[in-house]
């Protein structure tokens, strides 16, 4: 039967919670087309993740090394151009994340395996793979077929499943490491915290969030009285960290924070999937956007249409007659 | 330093509403502002600056129709050395293989230290153009970087990981790198500037010249074949809160206070 492999995405010391988003996609797959799933555990000592997969799926297949110790797209594909060699998956998933854009795009132009970027939904139509993917600003959606070739890859966009729950024992398989290479051209360095800062957002009930939408610097200070009216913590979505008129601590989403507030106030904010990741918990979400078709308002509990710029002076307005 | 950037024009759909053409098969552009991708103007920025530092020349590229000029003209005036357009009609249609298989013909042309991406086009959002292309080059890669630091042959970049955390990582040269937004403050552009720039040349040159044969890219060479564009389902809205902004600003403090968020 022909396999569908997910690769674990596993950082210092822990696998990231896409993994077992991948997980409930190869899942679906076995129901729907048959094939059959298996992880793929790349690293270094990682034999407890081999474990923890082997709960969640038939076959764990395990490439142990000292060399593998941090990911590098070069040791991977190494192992993987190897493995998918040998073992002709008709699907390899990874989430589309920092790990997945560095390793799968490339690794499936060099063995000429079409690859899915992003995709919201993988399953059969017509007999044949087709993935569905979210473009222009989350407007549009597409629908993509895979030219014939041995075999295919998709990364998956965070949130598109839910994460799986463990079910039943598989088979763990150790895979030997293929022998490197005469040199490298890269070489890891280490790692570096850039989200530091004095004000923690994580721990706000109340969170203020302002987005592209307070359009210069000079607003800034506005939404600042608001938020501390409101008693609120202000926060942002990432284009206002990268002109720079909020710290990076402030920043929500899958390259800031994750944040679980009782109440998330977001203005300006279109919705994009790297923003609303970081917005997790029972808290409700109300989101002000001047249009109606923002892909925001398909994440947010209740939705105002406006000027998010009127919201902030009527709010003003009311907190400051109290 | 030889520094190619790779540069698209994007439609701004952010902020305006995307309609469907009436084959479904693309969208109605007639009303969009079209602009550099914004992921591309950081890394135009990046390689001005790493040429004021260690001196050479950046070219900046696009595959595109004639509109792109626009967008080549506005890198000339921020400071870029050249621009080159590969010309659009055999690449129409083409999936990011395709586009990857162009720019790795372009970048064969001159000996580059450094090819810069954009870490995703902010249209079609595969965020795989740039490590498809270093593939191609079998040059090594770094996505999604946040800074560089030239070492002599080497590089050491920073890649943006998920929750705040970066990884540094060693990359020999020549190399390709997708930039990540954030990694520098892009320069201001002034009319006057692209008025500068007016009359330079701006080379379009035909597959042939950049080894592409007939054939070999565009729709019917695509791995990716589109089945169709469609508006998303309906699914679970927001309730949507209607009424004068006074009321509406009642209605969300109520909802604040419901909630246990105070206020
Ligand atoms: C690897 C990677 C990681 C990323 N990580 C993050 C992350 O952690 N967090 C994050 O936020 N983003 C992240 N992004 C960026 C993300 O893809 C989006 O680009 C970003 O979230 C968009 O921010 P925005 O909604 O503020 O801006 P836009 O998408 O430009 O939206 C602005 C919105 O404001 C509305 N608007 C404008 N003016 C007004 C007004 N006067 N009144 C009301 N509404 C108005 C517009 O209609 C629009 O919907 C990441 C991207 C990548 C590639
Ligand atoms: N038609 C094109 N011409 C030049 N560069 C492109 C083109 N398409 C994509 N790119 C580059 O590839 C990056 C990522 O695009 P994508 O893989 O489509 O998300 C962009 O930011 C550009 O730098």
């Amino acid at each position: 039967m022909a396999k569908v492999f997910v690769l674990v995405e596993h950082r210092r010391g822990s696998i990231r919670e896409a993994t077992f988003e991948c997980v409930t996609l190869a899942r679906e797959l076995q129901t729907a087309a048959g094939l059959e799933p298996a992880a793929v555990v790349i690293g270094s000592g990682v034999a407890p993740f081999a474990e923890t997969l082997a709960a969640y799926l038939p076959e764990t297949i395990v490439v142990d090394d000292p060399s593998l110790e941090h990911f590098r797209f070069e040791t991977y594909a190494a192992v993987l151009r190897d493995l998918i060699e040998r073992e002709t998956p008709l699907l390899v998933i990874a989430p589309h994340s920092a790990f997945g854009m560095e390793l799968v795009p490339r690794l499936s132009a060099e063995l000429a395996r079409p690859c899915a970027t992003d995709c919201v939904a993988v399953g059969m139509d017509g007999g044949a793979l087709a993935a569905t993917r979210s473009v222009y600003n989350g407007k549009i959606d597409e629908r993509l077929a895979f030219a014939p070739a041995g075999g295919y890859f998709a990364t998956v966009r965070a949130g598109s499943y839910a994460p799986a729950d463990p079910a039943g024992t598989g088979a763990i398989r150790a895979h030997a490491c293929p022998a490197p290479p005469a040199a490298w051209r890269t070489e890891h360095r280490g790692y570096r915290e850039t989200a530091a800062g004095a004000v923690d957002i994580t721990q706000a009930p109340l969170l203020l969030a302002i987005g592209r939408g307070i359009k210069d610097a000079e607003n800034i200070p506005k939404a600042q009285a608001l938020a501390d009216r409101l008693g609120a913590v202000l926060a942002c979505s990432r284009p206002v960290v990268d002109k720079k008129w909020l710290g990076k601590e402030r920043q929500v989403g899958t390259s800031g924070r994750t944040v679980k507030p009782k109440v998330y106030l977001a203005l300006g904010i279109s919705g994009a999937f790297q923003h609303i990741a970081g917005i997790k918990g029972p808290g409700v979400f109300i989101a002000v956007n001047r249009d109606p078709k923002a892909p925001v308002f398909r994440a947010a509990d209740f939705g105002v249409v406006e000027d998010m710029f009127k919201i902030i002076d009527a709010l003003a307005e009311k907190l400051g007659a109290k | 330093m030889e520094i190619l950037v790779c540069v698209k024009r994007v439609p701004d759909t952010a902020d305006a509403e995307v309609a469907l053409r009436p084959d479904g098969r693309g969208i109605r552009e007639e009303d969009l502002a079209f602009g550099i991708n914004e992921w591309d103007n950081y890394a135009v920025e990046e390689a001005i600056r790493l040429k004021e530092k260690h001196g050479g020349a950046v070219t900046v590229a696009t595959i595109g129709p004639a509109e792109s000029e626009d967008v080549l003209r506005r890198c000339l005036a921020m400071g870029a050395d050249d621009a080159v357009m590969i010309d659009e009609a055999s690449f129409r249609g083409a999936d990011p293989y395709g586009i990857a298989r162009g720019l790795a013909g372009l970048a064969r042309r001159k000996a580059y230290d450094l090819v810069l991406a954009g870490a995703l086009a902010g249209d079609d959002g595969y965020g795989m153009t740039g490590p498809v292309l270093a593939g191609y080059l079998g040059w090594p890669h770094a996505t999604l970087v946040t800074s560089i630091e030239v070492e002599g042959k080497k590089i050491a970049v920073a890649r943006e990981l998920e929750g705040g955390l970066e990884e540094i990582l060693a990359v020999e040269l020549p190399a390709v790198l997708t930039i990540q937004t954030g990694i520098n403050e892009p320069r201001y552009v002034s009319i006057m500037g692209i008025r500068k720039v007016r009359s330079k040349d701006i080379p379009v040159l035909a597959p042939a010249d950049i080894g592409v044969g007939a054939g070999e890219v565009g729709e019917n060479a695509n791995l990716l074949r589109s089945l169709g564009l469609s508006t998303p389902p309906a699914g679970a809205e927001a309730v949507m809160l209607k009424g004068a902004p006074a009321e509406v600003a009642q209605r969300i403090l109520d909802i604040v206070k419901e909630r246990g968020g105070v206020a």
